[in-house]
């Protein structure tokens, strides 16, 4: 039933660009962006149990990964850029998950909300490096070695480089699902239910930790460089905490107890803000009172809503 | 017969208060070795450290050859030793299958293994579904673990520790919260579990005496952090004076028993 | 010598504020065990208020000398908002700690409009009306008055505090209510009014704070979350629910910050949320309390 519903949203999602005109379409980039990023950090927070507030950190390096890999070094490659950003995104993971995965669940929201912000101010300011505020431009990249000169940007985004990501998604959601299902999501689900106990099963928690920390950031990492490409800019708002919070809340909305919770709250949240954005400029208060109405009444999010009704569709 | 776990003089103290003052003791194959005591004599924190969690102030505890001082609860189950406890730990939204499972898993070493889905593991669900059926949960496989009954959370958690396949088991008042009808079926269940999963010896920590007297092999007496006695069962229930020490108004059942 | 000195001085002032704001979060989490992440949003909006409530008295016509009382009153007025979010914080009391941390957070993002939406992305500030009180000078040392009579405010305040929660009658029942809830409802306590109290109290000790740092920094968009960050390092190093453990981790985080911004002035921003991370990740072990696993 579930791999039905799946392949069904796949094809949706491939039928998409002869459906959509070009404005929607790219909203529907960011939304897959959003989407492969939310698997990892779900993965850290849904399965977990470990809520952080500085994974913009993770998505922020993943595009400025590929700002500086096209525009300063020369390499247009997309596959080298994935892979620099999971390189870079892995590695900074390593030292920031070792420091934090020390920490009780607030405190670990808060290291992780000032990791975040650091590495912001650092965008910031060192502007000789890294653009300052503006940012760095992203070049447009060759996918599997192939340039595809002859289509416009637009026409660029919404077709090969679309279909491109849809794959990823796909790749990176079937990879993300075994994760899950493994003897290591197995032990990860132990140390959010109770930690004490899943030790006292010869559970090594940090270390599980850790892993799912430097996991989270690679699938973020992900994310940024499809949305750095897809704007053609990398700037340093990426790594601010409302773009963290934005991560937060897209999991919640979608339902973090769930595995296909965060892609719903992802294409959800994409189009909740396009929409909000053109009604008002103070959006992240809409933002804010809609989380505040998920916590109080419907926590389990938009995936636990449709199970719900699901339940009583079947009893009926 | 060398120990398998084993204290020598070991002392812990908190400041000035010393809670345990000198223990040595020695547990070695096939023993069930009962520990008793009244509340405040040093049970748990001695429990701690032949447990790891606990590295004594002084004296040395060791398992299987090797200083266990202090080691930790991960360390302790993969060489080998588990522990039950008396307040019920569980996996709330785990279910028992699940539960079991995470025990396993850990103790074949397959924790690092990130792409294979456990569901579809033979080895692992068969062992999973030996050790419910040991206990009496195999009915409940799919159930989540919040939603079992007090009883039930109980031998899900001497059910996981078993699943380590441990060499010596320590549990923990595991009968408390049992129904007393129920408290010999659950005993004999895990002593005959044990035997079959190859545990090699069973530390038991229990009040209520009658088990005691009726499953141990030797029975240690905690009082004031010392060892007030350490006797087979029959030894130990015919002297009068530890009897009135420990056990206390018991004395005339146990005396016609033995 | 001179530049130490200042850098002193300047730590201690940070650190009075500071104080305020993780004594008002200790209260609550010790009486209600509600981890509050929009303290940082109090204290930009007692930041903020402050300025527009003197701003308004000058133009009214207020000696500029008084612009301290003000400010106070000023800080408390709009704590007074406590009760309101304390009643959105009921729906979490007894849930998951995610769902606390989530609703706070929820109340940080809105607070980021409420705040952009009243006084403008900009930056607010007081000029110079910091100087009004003139300075102190010990030798060739000089001190704006006004930065010492905050820090003795905030030693009165947290005198004040320590001998309300041990000598009243309220203190009591509020300590008694933080270690036993039910005891306390057993006992007749109106634990919903005591909860209201509190978490007041602790809205407003955050707002008072940033009212009164507000004329020797600007009230700023950033503030919410580089106070949240900073308040929590002063929790780590005290221990969630020490206070004595809130001064001395107020006066770490507070000299270190002023030592890195005068070492490093144009990475300000940085060097805060550096300093916090240092502080979260030597913390010494076994200082007060426990916030690692």
């Amino acid at each position: 039933m579930r791999a039905g519903l799946v392949v069904a949203a796949v094809a949706v999602l491939l039928a998409l660009p002869h459906v959509l005109g070009p404005y929607y379409m790219t909203l529907v980039l960011p939304a897959i962006a959003y989407g492969i990023a939310l698997l990892g950090y779900n993965l850290l927070f849904g399965y977990g149990g470990l809520l952080s507030f500085g994974h913009a950190l993770f998505v922020a390096i993943g595009a400025y990964c590929a700002a500086v890999l096209s525009t300063r070094l020369g390499i247009r490659s997309f596959e080298a850029m994935l892979l620099a950003a999971g390189a870079a995104a892995v590695a900074v993971s390593i030292p920031v998950g070792l420091l934090s995965v020390r920490y009780v669940k607030i405190f670990f929201g808060i290291l992780t909300l000032a990791f975040g912000m650091l590495f912001h101010s650092f965008l910031f300011k060192f502007y000789n490096i890294t653009g300052g505020d503006t940012g760095i431009h992203v070049s447009r990249p060759s996918l599997f070695g192939r340039d595809f000169a002859d289509l416009g940007q637009i026409a660029f985004l919404v077709g090969p480089f679309y279909y491109y990501c849809v794959g990823l998604l796909v790749a990176l959601g079937f990879a993300m699902w075994r994760i899950v299902h493994s003897p290591f999501g197995l032990h990860l689900v132990a140390t959010r239910e109770n930690r004490r106990k899943s030790e006292y099963l010869g559970v090594r928690v940090r270390l599980f930790r850790l892993i799912a920390f430097a996991i989270s950031a690679l699938y973020c990492s992900v994310g940024g460089v499809i949305l750095a490409v897809n704007t053609g800019q990398a700037d340093p708002e990426l790594a601010y905490w409302t773009h963290s919070g934005d991560l937060v809340f897209m999991t919640v909305l979608g339902g973090f107890a769930s595995f296909f919770g965060p892609i719903i709250g992802a294409f959800t949240f994409v189009l909740l803000k396009a929409q909000l954005t053109g009604m008002t400029d103070y959006w992240r208060f809409w933002l804010g009172v809609i989380l505040l109405a998920i916590v109080i009444l419907f926590p389990r999010g938009i995936a636990g809503l449709g199970r719900d009704l699901w339940a009583r569709v079947r009893k009926a | 017969m060398s120990a398998l776990l084993e204290t020598v003089d070991v002392r812990m103290a908190y400041g000035p208060f010393l809670a345990l003052d000198g223990i040595t003791l020695a547990i070695s194959e096939g023993e069930l070795v009962s520990i008793v005591g009244p509340n405040g004599a040093g049970k748990t924190t001695l429990v701690n450290v032949l447990t790891g969690l606990l590295a004594p102030t002084s004296g040395v505890v060791r398992f299987k050859g090797s200083d266990i001082a202090g080691v930790g609860p991960v360390t302790l189950a993969q060489r080998g030793m588990a522990r039950a406890f008396q307040l019920v730990h569980v996996f709330p939204c785990m279910t028992v299958a699940e539960t079991i499972a995470v025990a396993v898993v850990s103790q074949s070493g397959k924790s690092m293994r990130f792409f294979a889905p456990v569901r579809e593991d033979a080895a692992v669900n068969r062992r999973v579904r030996e050790v419910a059926e040991i206990f009496g949960l195999e009915r409940k496989l799919a159930t989540e673990a919040r939603l079992l009954s007090q009883g039930e959370k109980k031998l899900l958690d001497i059910a996981s520790a078993f699943a380590l396949a441990p060499e010596v088991i320590l549990l923990d008042e595991p009968t408390s919260g049992v129904s007393s009808a129920d408290k010999h079926a659950l005993m004999r269940n895990v002593v005959d579990a044990a035997r079959k999963a190859g545990v090699k010896a069973i530390i038991l920590v229990e009040h209520d005496m009658d088990l005691v007297a009726e499953y141990s092999t030797r029975i240690v007496a905690i009082q004031a952090g010392r060892v007030l006695a350490d006797r087979p069962p029959a030894e130990f229930f015919a002297d009068p004076g530890i009897i009135a020490a420990i056990v206390g108004k018991r004395v005339g059942r146990l005396a016609k028993e033995h | 010598m001179i530049a130490f000195l200042d850098v002193v001085i300047g730590g201690v002032f940070h650190a009075a504020v500071l104080f305020l704001v993780a004594a008002g979060l200790q209260l609550v989490f010790g009486v209600q065990k509600i981890v509050n992440l929009a303290c940082g949003s109090f204290y930009a909006l007692g930041a903020y208020f402050g300025v527009s409530a003197v701003t308004w008295a000058l133009g009214a016509g207020l000696p500029p000398a008084l612009f301290l009382p003000v400010l106070l009153a000023a800080g408390l007025a709009i704590g007074l908002i406590g009760p309101f979010i304390e009643a959105l914080l009921l729906t979490v009391y007894h849930r998951d700690e995610a769902f606390q941390l989530l609703l706070t957070f929820a109340l940080v993002l809105m607070f980021e409009d409420v705040l952009r939406y009243f006084w403008g992305a900009d930056p607010q500030q007081l000029g110079n009306l910091v100087m009004t009180y003139g300075t102190l000078s010990a030798g060739p040392l000089k001190v704006p008055t006004y930065n010492v009579l905050v820090i003795a405010a905030s030693i009165a305040i947290a005198a004040g505090l320590g001998a309300f929660l041990r000598r009243t009658r309220f203190g009591r029942i509020l300590r008694a209510t933080a270690e036993n809830r039910e005891m306390s409802l057993a006992l007749g306590v109106n634990v919903r009014w005591i909860y209201a109290s509190v978490f007041t109290l602790g809205t407003v000790l955050g707002t008072v704070g940033g009212a009164l740092v507000v004329p020797t920094a600007a009230a700023s968009l950033d503030m919410p979350v580089s106070l949240v960050v900073e308040a929590f390092a002063v929790v780590v190093i005290g221990g969630l629910g020490s206070m004595r453990g809130a001064l001395l981790g107020a006066l770490i985080v507070g000299l270190m910050r002023a030592a890195a911004i005068s070492w490093y002035s144009e990475l300000e921003m940085l060097s805060i949320y550096l300093v916090v991370i240092v502080v979260l990740v030597l913390r010494p072990a076994g200082l007060f309390g426990k916030p690692v696993e």
